[in-house]
């Protein structure tokens, strides 16, 4: 299987290990990710300006792809948002389309729809599937508690995010479960980490995110994992500043998800980038580490009924 | 005209311009204030730098710059071949001509004792670097022409460049062609060879014409096999020692087949003629070059060291500045930048070229030189430093190692500073420069900015006087707000509304107020509410809306609208 790996604007400059990781990891499952230098910025930065210019830079990606032959697998939910967003309108508005089209043609490129969107934890889940991520698994890492946050663009509105249930979403129980972490539920699991007012309102947007990080921890959270790379810049990268203004409290510290997958299966802990997460002390990693043990037996089990 | 006033003429104002290059590069600057710094105090941090990076472990660090970034160009090689080649050529060929060839009696001639401009391997070698440099032109002509369509842009100044070293190498391989067919130079070297014999002159000249090109026009001798051969014994014996065969020049041999018998009655006049013209592009060039963007060729090294020790970070305070004009002088247009910028469809959308990269580095020397603006212009500028992913793709592919993510967030602030209201500022773009936490008293200080707009363009709920009237004809483009059966459930899941105390006063209208308002028709109180722009656009309320009512959507599209009208009113 092979993906066009868009990465958007935060991740290559910013979140390198959350494309690293996701990398190392699919490339376990024998899917490739190809790296496309002429992708440009999703849109999503000027939704609140224009809603024109907010689409047409995912339509150019999807052209951009379309071209490539291949589907395109997204990690952040922004970027993932605002390209289901592109599709379901220029799908419908057929004069947009065009003139989009229109301005595409200049640079050889064509929009006709037929490459398809997709979440690295859809592929995860659907295409890899969770079997046959439990028969690749060299550990698991029992008695590890995490807080999920979705982040909103991945599942609202859920006519355009197609992602999950945006009630009761499943992906992420399946895809923390198998690897033998507890993924806690708590009151701000699918809720709003404040990243869309960070520099409109930052008080407002440091509030939603305090709120999340208190939330977490009330739950009995050791680690917070994002989904998506603004939640994860929020926890982060605004959870250290606000750190640092106030010393002496105390950080909760962000573990991806491809990282913790990469762990249990065997992945070295420098491909997944786990320093680059800068509220991860090397205690935590640690911690971590001390949790990872070989797979309960039904594997094994399985296994040998297989042999047999 | 004299050779020797032309070439102190331009000499002059090449070193003039030079300085006058480097005066600014110590007198100017974008931001923080230039005048908080003297001339002086800013060439002792820079001369202390450059102490540092040469006698300190850094000088490494150095040398290895010296070796990969201003020989091997890798910047350039990592990301495209194309243009690593056309510049490879153009820069190689370039240089060894102007040693070889335009400082022969300086440097070829103390190098090789038999040096002689007309012997082999000179001769073969002058064009070959000579078709380099063409080819490297011809490459670029290509690449500027071809990538149009994906936002290149070209200004006079990159044509000229072109046709400036492309003129140079053509003149000169004309001048040489001309040469070689012409009779009057063939004359001056048989005076030197001291052959007198008429049928002797004869022979010569008949192997001449046959071999090298030479051009007769009035009584040619009668060209036999016998007379090109004795011709030939002639030519090895009184010739060969100071000039080898033509055809070793093979560009301009080439050339002189087909202009030698076309100026071959005015050819000493034409000799003249293209000798001053390959003068006058020589001459004129290095009088253009400091003003120009060919200036690269003493500042892309310079900001490319500077670069390579320094990476992205800003080092002591007194050398921002100082690294910001050696890094605005070393751009050379070249487009790199704007093709891979992240945001180049929001130029295509917005139609403001300061969206591209390069062609905001083009302009800021302007503001570094305190030109005085019009408001219009500044607007645009202001605009398109906002509109900027802070991807730092143009930083990371700037072949001149410029750090444009410095140059691009410092001009931003320089610019907002000026009190202009800048509506991007309300888009995500916002959103890095809140994590990178710099300038964080100036964003918030133009945040107010246009804030205050805001209060000035719309009305406020609170501030009403007259009671809540229905109106007409105030429809909004999202007709779902028209399902709303007031049930509040948006408010009351709203994780904004939940941080105040007292979110009426804090948002001056609460999600379903909002929804309501468009039901009455009053569209511009939606837009002027502060909610709006305090939405955490979590969906959430759009998301439980039991009747389908898109919110979420709905308060982009007043964003929208509202950024629409007021920057309508900015330009009525």
């Amino acid at each position: 299987m092979k993906f066009a790996f868009f990465q958007g604007c935060n991740i290559p400059v910013r979140v390198e290990q959350y494309a690293d990781s996701t990398e190392a990891v699919l490339q376990t499952f024998g899917i490739e990710l190809v790296r496309i230098p002429e992708f440009n910025c999703c849109g999503y930065p000027m939704r609140n300006v224009d809603e024109k210019a907010y689409i047409m830079p995912s339509v150019r990606n999807m052209a951009i792809a379309e071209k490539a032959g291949l589907d395109i697998l997204v990690i952040c939910n922004c970027c993932f948002a605002s390209l289901q967003k592109a599709k379901s309108v220029v799908d419908k508005d057929r004069a947009l389309r065009e003139e989009f089209n229109t301005l595409l043609a200049k640079e050889g490129l064509a929009y006709s729809g037929t490459a398809r969107i997709r979440h690295y934890l859809t592929v995860l889940h659907e295409d890899v599937g969770i079997e046959t991520i439990r028969n690749k698994l060299v550990n698991t890492c029992k008695g590890l508690k995490l807080s999920v946050i979705h982040g909103c663009h991945i599942l609202r509105p859920r006519e355009i995010t197609q992602f999950d249930d945006s009630f009761v979403p499943r992906i992420t129980e399946d895809l923390v479960g198998v690897t033998g972490a507890t993924s806690l539920d708590w009151r701000g699991r699918m809720e709003c980490c404040g990243a869309a007012l960070a520099g409109l309102n930052d008080e407002l947007s440091r509030k939603l995110l305090q709120e999340k990080i208190s939330g977490a921890r009330q739950a009995g959270a050791d680690y917070i994992t994002p989904i998506c790379s603004y939640c994860h810049l929020q926890f982060d990268t605004t959870q250290s500043n606000m750190a640092a203004e106030a010393p002496g409290s105390e950080i909760l510290p962000v573990l991806l998800y491809p990282q913790l997958l990469g762990l249990c299966l065997g992945i070295d802990e420098r491909r997944l980038g786990m320093t680059g997460n800068r509220t991860i002390a090397t205690s935590d990693i640690d911690h971590i580490k001390s949790l990872l043990g070989p797979p309960v037996e039904e594997k094994k089990k399985k296994v040998r009924q297989q042999a047999a | 005209m004299n050779f020797t006033l032309l070439l102190t003429v331009a000499v002059s104002v090449c070193l003039i311009g030079i300085l006058l290059r480097l005066y600014v590069w110590f007198s100017q600057g974008i931001h923080p204030p230039a005048a908080t710094l003297t001339l002086p105090q800013r060439l002792a941090a820079a001369g202390k730098a450059l102490g540092g990076a040469l006698f300190g472990p850094r000088s490494i660090t150095v040398l290895k710059s010296i070796f990969l970034d201003l020989l091997f160009q890798q910047r350039v090689f990592d990301k495209n071949t194309l243009r690593w080649i056309a510049h490879g050529l153009i820069f190689t060929g370039f240089l060894l001509l102007f040693f070889l060839h335009a400082l022969d009696s300086l440097i070829t001639e103390r190098l090789f004792s038999d040096y002689q401009s007309t012997l082999d391997p000179y001769l073969f070698l002058r064009n070959l670097f000579g078709l380099m440099v063409l080819a490297g032109v011809a490459i670029a002509v290509y690449r500027r022409i071809t990538l149009r369509p994906q936002r290149l842009m070209t200004y006079a100044g990159d044509w000229a460049a072109l046709i400036f070293v492309g003129g140079i190498i053509l003149s000169g391989m004309l001048l040489e062609g001309a040469k070689i067919s012409s009779y009057s130079t063939f004359q001056r070297m048989l005076d030197d060879t001291g052959i007198t014999d008429e049928q002797e002159i004869q022979a010569l000249a008949a192997y001449w014409i046959e071999k090298n090109g030479l051009v007769i026009a009035h009584n040619p001798p009668a060209i036999t096999p016998e007379l090109v051969a004795q011709g030939q014994e002639i030519s090895a014996g009184s010739c060969g020692e100071c000039h080898a065969a033509n055809s070793s020049a093979f560009v301009s041999f080439g050339l002189a087949k087909i202009t030698g018998p076309l100026m071959a009655s005015g050819e000493a006049g034409a000799v003249s003629f293209l000798w001053y013209l390959h003068i006058l592009f020589c001459l004129t060039f290095l009088a253009w070059l400091p003003f120009s963007k060919m200036f690269h060729i003493i500042s892309a090294p310079v900001s490319l060291i500077i670069t390579r020790i320094m990476g992205k970070e800003n080092g002591e305070p007194a050398n921002v500045l100082t690294r910001q004009m050696i890094g605005l002088s070393a751009c050379t247009h070249c487009g790199a930048c704007s093709l891979e910028c992240s945001s180049n469809m929001f130029f295509e959308s917005f139609h403001n070229d300061f969206i591209l990269p390069s062609e905001k580095v083009q302009f800021l020397k302007h503001i570094a030189a305190g030109k005085e603006l019009d408001s219009a212009t500044l607007k645009k500028l202001q605009q398109g430093l906002y509109i900027c992913t802070s991807c730092d793709r143009c930083t990371n592919i700037c072949p001149s190692g410029i750090n444009l993510k410095e140059l691009f967030v410092s001009s931003r602030y320089a610019l907002l500073d000026r009190g202009i209201p800048e509506t991007s500022m309300l888009s995500h773009f916002s959103f890095p420069l809140a994590l990178a936490q710099s300038y964080t008293g100036d964003h918030l200080k133009a945040l107010k900015v246009v804030e205050q707009l805001f209060r000035k363009s719309f009305t406020a709920l609170a501030d009403m006087v007259r009671p809540l009237t229905l109106e007409r004809g105030g429809t909004f483009a999202n007709p779902s707000y028209r399902s709303c059966y007031a049930c509040q459930r948006c408010t009351n899941i709203c994780p904004v509304v939940r941080s105040y105390d007292n979110p009426g006063e804090a948002l001056g209208m609460l999600p379903h107020q909002i929804i309501f308002s468009l039901g009455i028709g009053k569209v511009d109180l939606a837009m002027g509410a502060k909610m709006i722009w305090s939405c955490s656009t979590c969906y959430l309320c759009q998301e439980h809306c039991p009747n389908q009512v898109e919110l979420c959507d709905i308060f982009y599209g007043l964003k929208n609208a509202a950024i629409a009208r007021i920057e309508e009113g900015g330009r009525s």
